[in-house]
């Protein structure tokens, strides 16, 4: 009896979306066990952090603020970047850079199961979070939302064998599908022809194809390229950029028509794009004053 | 309901939520393929010494809360603790006569046997599996059985059931 159901319900499952707001309330209930098993690991942290000796905190204190300063030196030439970019597309005709919103995620879980690459956060449906919607970390792409519950999320990393993702090289925009291999340190690229121009070392970013992830954000590394004249493809592997299975804080990228639901912990990566092309407006007709005016704003800031 | 009804049903209730925590707890990487299956170590113990006051449908309904909390589908593990449960239930009164490691290494077996239905479903389901990832956890459940005996016991004297 009980294995009849089973197995209809497997079936059921896996055809239907039926059983999804039934797993999305269960969920609910039972997430909180994730927070349970990892209150240890939590507890270590809060207790490291107690005994960490002072000169420690003001060594780390001054190396963050050397970092900060670094970050703001590099945002200075961004915001002028990304200023001549608009007014170059502009002049091109084509259309605006959508700004993208982020929303700050923890982690609450990992699937323990280890050949399955999936880990839980703690922001939900409630948070405006969807399905389908791409995680990244402080330093690249990180996989994207597969399971939404009411306060927690399900995401699958790239590396899983189940996952890939339309990537670009930088050096020469050649556009590639990268392809988890169940290892966590290691993507593959698919159907790369023996001559195509690819190299150790080049970067690989998010092309922007197939609508899911938004362009531009870093995804791998190339580390071992091997063509063989047997075989049809080149085997390209590549490191993925993000720490997948070190960070502890993640960001949800809300995608276009899309909205992070508490705007408190929201917070917009550029002004809004009103805001935006009125500026540009006044550039036009002053660029060279306005951009100074600016650098000068910053750096008043950082004094 | 008396008062030790009542205490018999929480801390049977408390037990398996136990379980269902350390069966998502983190573990260091070594250690991940080798996860020993709690909840079905937990119902084992259970069914092993009250068969009449358990159901199978009891072991289902937390296979069905395992499933969530990995993300597997509906009735993925619930089939796996049903039949777990099912088979100790079954051999409950031959078990009992055994000394303690022949019954772990039985439930080496009922968990293996578990074990392979769970890798016939995960393959029907599209993922990539390892076979030693499915045997594994079964052999060092088994090996754990005299332990958890050993500890339920103690705690169940402690609260006096």
């Amino acid at each position: 009896m009980v294995a009849i159901l089973s197995v209809l319900l497997m079936v059921i499952d896996a055809n239907f979306s039926t059983l999804k707001p039934v797993r999305s309330t269960a969920g609910l209930v039972l997430t909180p066990l994730y927070w349970v098993a990892e209150l240890p690991v939590r507890a270590f942290d809060n207790l490291n952090q107690v005994f960490t000796s002072r000169t420690e905190i003001l060594t780390e204190n001054e190396k963050l603020r050397a970092e900060t300063l670094l970050i703001k030196r590099r945002l200075q030439k961004l915001a002028l970047l990304t200023e001549q970019n608009l007014r170059l597309r502009e002049l091109l005709n084509s259309s605006a850079l959508f700004e993208e919103q982020v929303l700050a995620a923890e982690l609450l879980g990992v699937d323990p199961n280890p050949q399955i690459h999936k880990m839980v956060i703690d922001k939900g449906s409630q948070h405006g979070v969807y399905l389908g919607q791409p995680v990244l970390d402080a330093r690249g792409v990180v996989g994207q939302v597969v399971e939404v519950m009411p306060f927690s999320a399900r995401v699958l990393l790239m590396t899983d064998a189940t996952h890939s993702l339309p990537v670009q090289v930088t050096r020469n925009g050649l556009r590639a599908i990268a392809s988890g291999t169940g290892n966590p340190d290691i993507i593959e690229l698919r159907y790369i022809t023996d001559v195509a121009d690819i190299k150790e070392g080049d970067l690989l970013i998010t092309s922007g194809m197939g609508q899911r992830f938004p362009a531009g954000y870093p995804v791998a590394v190339v580390t071992n390229v091997v063509r063989g004249t047997g075989q049809p493809f080149a085997t390209v592997q590549a490191v993925p950029m993000a720490a997948l299975n070190r960070s502890r804080y993640f960001l949800l990228v809300f995608g276009e028509g899309h909205n992070p639901q508490s705007e408190a912990h929201a917070e917009q990566l550029n002004d809004s794009e009103q805001n935006k092309t009125t500026k540009d407006m006044q550039k036009l007709e002053a660029p060279t004053k306005k951009t100074k005016q600016e650098q000068t704003e910053v750096s008043g800031a950082e004094q | 309901m008396s008062a030790t009804r009542i205490t018999f049903v929480v801390f049977v209730g408390l037990s398996l939520v136990a379980a269902l925590v350390l069966s998502v707890a983190p573990l260091p990487d070594f250690m991940q393929t080798a996860r020993p299956l709690w909840l079905a170590l937990m119902l084992s113990y259970w069914v092993f010494e009250l068969p009449y006051n358990f159901k199978i449908s009891l072991a289902w309904v937390f296979g069905l809360a395992q499933d969530v909390l990995y993300g597997t589908y509906f009735g993925f593990h619930a089939l796996f603790l049903a039949f777990v449960v099912y088979a100790v239930l079954s051999f409950q009164q031959r078990l009992k006569m055994f000394p303690q490691w022949q019954q772990a290494i039985f439930l080496m077996l009922i968990y293996s046997i578990g074990q392979i239905f769970l890798l016939w479903l995960n393959a029907l389901a599209g993922n990539h599996t390892l076979v030693s990832q499915y045997i594994l956890p079964a052999l060092v459940s088994g090996l754990l059985w005299p332990w958890v005996y050993m500890i339920m016991r103690l705690l169940r004297k402690l609260v006096q059931l």
